[in-house]
């Protein structure tokens, strides 16, 4: 049967814009002259929509179409990939002289190349969501083609194809091999790592519970054997004063055995003690740290109660197996090794017995390692969507009563609960199966050890004290052997929160700052945007070729629709994302080039969404500059307008905020958000719809308060209110992702393009509630009259 | 109360949420002659449309939102049912494209390694793979359906849990929710 195409790519040069020699053979074999290729992309469906090899690519002449087969021969051992076999069976051209723009539609699963053929609109290639950078690439490469007649590669800038160099598949960024091609004792080495720096303490641990092992092996010898063999059998005849004098030396020496075995086990918690909570700590600040590295991208793909599970129970699950686990696994297995050694001398016949059961203890462990690791991570998900939940339904709260859903809320919350518990169930029933199992095994091979023994005994092979110190030993392997069954599932625990923890150090920012990364001495504030091309998604473009000029210490108003990309932009001068194509340059460099603390250090950004963390705020204020001063405080707060509010609490500026503390409305918290704006005193400041959620007075207060702090600063305020951008110097209308009118206010409205007609949709959706808010009126803005005559 | 607001709240009523949908008599469909759907509405030619489902999960053939290539809306379909068979075909067609999802018949293997989750399956006879991330976000369970979507965003479609073997339902259990 045919190995199809797996929808991830697979590795090839076609990123690059050319082809294998052996497709290049195979294409030449079937009728094109493939020398004059300029660039070439490889896709995986044909252009009816099924799943077929396809190979694209253009000449000086034409535009060529080839399907076929790619087949992938591979080792048999570990399935390394030797050679690709093509088969080209069809081939179609268009001539370039008939193409006019390539452009590439995205679907919900699939993509599609379209082109104008003689003004008729074509569809020349379809391929799934793998294959759409590489296409899109190819339409952008093929445009500048046929405007230029020169190559240009895609920008070294735009977002880089994260594929695995062995196997081609998705790769997580900053990793060469993707997670399925690394070695699988990379988990269980690298999880040692973590405890490389406790080393001394855990050898401590280990050389203690060892000993103690070493003493408890030795017990049943004293105990059972010397008590039987030596006293109670008496097989020397010795008189009763004799052998009771015997017999106290013996409790005597079990007693000081089990004493010493008691200091043994204290010694080994205590240092287990004083290293358990550091080793915590140093896990979690692991994953936190490397969650700080994270860029904004990584976090709106991940649930929050998926994230704080990692943080949390992760670093306990780890922690408790290395700790607890580790130590114990080995000398549980040392005991085991030390008994059997004894059970040998005493018999080997039986112990010969005793070992066959050893395989299958091996291979429950096996199983059980399998059935239990699928269970966890079923446990795991229910976990985190309950996690999910209840935050949702707390932040929810107020829109849960006004709707009356709070049943509604119990039943869905019930629901993943019970599923929650079924899989708990599920697990809990799976442990008391295997234990249960591995103890019957035990149980089963006692009672034969027994019956075989009193044949040895009555024989004469073996003494009564031998066969009962034997039983005791049998028994004492009972423990050590469950341990060890146990650990399968402890193990498959530890090592499912091991990969979700890696998978947190292992992620690479997506904004990452170059080495040698250039400081401001003296930030102006001018702002260069050039031809910036922005998309979250590939083929969904927010902003397209967009170019715009700030000079330092101007403000610049941004108005459009929702959705038009007015917050895309602000977030790509913060430099929270990548362009795609283009650049953002401030004082004439590259974001992507400048140091990042000194960038987001000179950029203020006051965006719609408004955080308070927890503490004061005063704490909350300063947080950009927590060395602030209280007048640097209370001046950034007057400056806000948040001032008058903040001493009306009765805590005033100490105020518990965040979850759990003062409740604030919308735009008290927005107030606050400025002030800790104000404070940073940032050169370049981006007020994104800063003033969306006050009253008419409060956002003029503000807007004076901001009018003053203008002065030496270049602003950018993002507004649907038209009538916020009065001072602006300069506005720019932004429509689909580009600008599509830009000038002062006044030459706007006289233009009476697409600003003018928001304008007056503002205006007149006021009149109709009766509002005749007289500052929206431009200045020296002309008569109603006059403008509708005008329109 | 404000007399206007009674007046608002009082116009609110199911009739005044009704939506109009377009019928077959002032609506038709048909291919261009470069593959793509156009469509005639009330004597008017629109050369290119695209038909996007409001419920795509749920009633994949009714209320289809039909918008020119610049998603501009130009009518609602109530059901596609109610257009001529040929109609229907060529409205499937483009849906089909639109909305490509393979049937995924089999399990063959699902493993995890460091949050990824690669899958082995088969749709129809071809074993394909592809990996997930993110699996509460990624695999989405309806009454009998359920959608996993890949790390390129490629969806696949498990269109009836009960109609999979036993042992693909086994190695896929663990991961849903």
């Amino acid at each position: 049967m045919k190995q199809h195409p797996p929808f991830p790519d697979r590795p090839g040069k076609e990123e690059k814009g050319t082809f294998p020699p052996a497709l290049l053979a195979a294409l030449n074999a079937a009728g094109l002259n493939t020398d004059g290729l300029l660039w070439c992309c490889s896709g995986d469906m044909n252009n009816d929509g099924a799943f077929q090899d396809a190979w694209l690519c253009f000449d000086a002449q034409g535009l060529y179409t080839a399907c076929g087969s790619a087949k992938v021969d591979r080792a048999k051992r570990r399935g390394k990939k030797l050679e690709t076999t093509y088969t080209v069976e069809t081939i179609s051209s268009v001539p370039l002289t008939d193409l006019s723009e390539l452009s590439t539609e995205r679907y919900v699963s699939t993509g599609r190349l379209i082109g104008e053929e003689n003004g008729l609109t074509v569809s020349l290639a379809r391929f799934t969501l793998g294959k759409l950078a590489a296409f899109d690439t190819f339409a952008r490469v093929f445009n500048t083609y046929r405007e230029t007649g020169e190559i240009h590669p895609p920008d070294a800038h735009g977002k880089p194809e994260h594929r695995c160099r062995k196997c081609g598949g998705p790769c997580p960024p900053g990793m060469e091999v993707c997670p399925k091609c690394s070695k699988n004792s990379a988990t269980a080495v690298r999880l040692f790592r973590f405890f490389g720096g406790y080393v001394p303490q855990i050898a401590v641990i280990l050389f203690f519970m060892l000993l103690s092992a070493a003493v408890t092996v030795f017990i049943p010898q004293i105990s059972t054997r010397s008590l039987f063999d030596n006293i109670l059998a008496n097989p020397d005849g010795a008189p009763a004063a004799e052998l009771l004098k015997a017999l106290g030396v013996l409790v005597g020496s079990i007693f000081g055995i089990r004493a010493l075995n008691t200091v043994l086990t204290v010694i080994q918690q205590y240092v287990t003690a004083t290293v358990m909570p550091q080793v915590t700590y140093d896990i979690k600040v692991k994953i936190f740290a490397a969650m700080q590295r994270l860029s904004v991208n990584f976090y709106s793909s991940k649930q929050t109660g998926s994230l704080m599970e990692r943080i949390i129970q992760d670093a306990n699950n780890i922690y408790w197996f290395f700790i607890e686990g580790v130590p114990s696994i080995i000398i549980e297995s040392a005991t085991v090794v030390g008994i059997l050694i004894i059970m040998f001398v005493m018999n080997w016949r039986l112990s010969l017995i005793v070992t066959a059961a050893v395989p299958l203890i091996g291979l429950t462990l096996y199983f059980g390692d399998k059935l239990f690791r699928g269970m966890h991570h079923g446990n795991f998900l229910f976990r985190s969507k309950l996690s999910s939940m209840v935050s949702d339904n707390i932040n929810g709260q107020r829109v849960i009563k006004a709707f009356a859903k709070e049943d509604e809320e119990f039943g869905r919350f019930s629901d993943v609960n019970e599923k929650y518990r079924r899989a708990e169930l599920k697990l809990a029933l799976a442990e008391a199966t295997l234990i249960p199992s591995v103890e019957a095994a035990v149980i089963i091979l006692s009672a034969v050890i027994l019956g075989m023994g009193g044949v040895y005994v009555v024989q004469g092979k073996m003494t009564a004290g031998t066969l009962l110190s034997y039983v005791v030993y049998l028994e004492m392997l009972r423990q050590p052997m469950e341990f060890l069954s146990w650990c399968a599932n402890w193990w498959s625990r530890c090592a499912d929160s091991a990969q979700r923890v890696f998978e947190v150090c292992d992620a690479e920012p997506e904004i990452t700052e170059k080495e040698n990364a250039v400081t401001f001495e003296n930030l102006r504030g001018e702002i260069e945007i050039n031809e910036l091309e922005f998309e979250y998604e590939p083929a969904r473009p927010v902003i397209k070729k967009l170019s715009l000029h700030i000079n330092p210490g101007q403000m610049l108003g941004i108005v459009g629709k929702t959705g038009a990309g007015k917050t895309t932009i602000a977030n790509l001068i913060a430099r929270l994302y990548d362009a795609k194509e283009g650049s953002v340059k401030i004082d004439g460099v590259d974001v992507r080039d400048l140091k990042l603390s000194e960038l987001r250090r000179n950029i203020g950004l006051v965006s719609q969404d408004i955080y308070l963390f927890i503490g004061t705020i005063a704490d909350n204020i300063r947080y950009a500059k927590p060395d602030a001063s209280m007048d640097e405080v209370i001046a950034a707060a007057k400056a806000a307008s948040a001032h008058d509010f903040i001493m009306k609490l009765p805590d005033a500026y100490e105020t518990r905020v965040g979850a759990g503390g003062q409740k604030l409305s919308g735009g008290e918290r927005q107030r606050i958000s400025i002030a800790r704006t104000i404070i940073q005193n940032p050169k370049i400041l981006i007020l994104d719809e800063a003033t969306a959620a006050m009253d008419t007075e409060t956002e003029r207060n503000i807007q004076n308060s901001l009018a003053k702090l203008k002065n030496g600063r270049t602003t950018i305020a993002i507004a649907h209110r038209l009538s916020t951008l009065r001072d602006a110097d300069e506005l720019a209308v932004i429509s689909e992702g580009t600008i599509v009118e830009q000038g002062p206010f006044r030459d706007l409205i006289e233009r009476k393009g697409e600003f003018y007609r928001q304008y007056k949709i503002q205006q007149e959706a006021l009149k109709a509630v009766g509002i005749a808010d007289d500052s929206d009126a431009p200045p020296d803005a002309p008569p109603d009259g006059e403008e509708d005559d005008a329109k | 109360m404000n007399p206007s607001t009674q007046l608002s709240a009082a116009s609110i009523t199911p009739e005044t949420l009704s939506t109009e949908y377009v019928s077959p008599a002032v609506c038709s469909f048909y291919e261009t002659p470069g593959g793509f759907l156009g469509m005639r509405l009330n004597g008017e030619d629109y050369p290119r449309v695209v038909l996007t489902r409001a419920l795509p999960l749920s009633l994949p053939e009714s209320y289809l939102c039909i918008t020119d290539v610049d998603r501009k809306e130009l009518c609602i379909i109530e059901n596609a049912a109610d257009f001529p068979e040929d109609q229907q075909a060529l409205i499937r067609k483009e849906l089909s494209q639109r909305y490509f999802c393979p049937d995924v018949t089999a399990i063959i293997a699902i493993k995890e390694k460091m949050g990824h989750f690669y899958f082995d399956v088969k749709v129809g006879d071809y074993p394909m793979s592809f990996t997930i991330r993110d699996l509460a976000k990624n695999i989405r369970c309806t009454d009998d359906q359920i959608i996993l979507t890949d790390v390129d965003g490629n969806r696949f479609l498990i269109s009836d849990i009960g109609r999979i073997d036993k042992k693909s339902r086994r190695k896929l259990e663990p991961y849903l929710y």
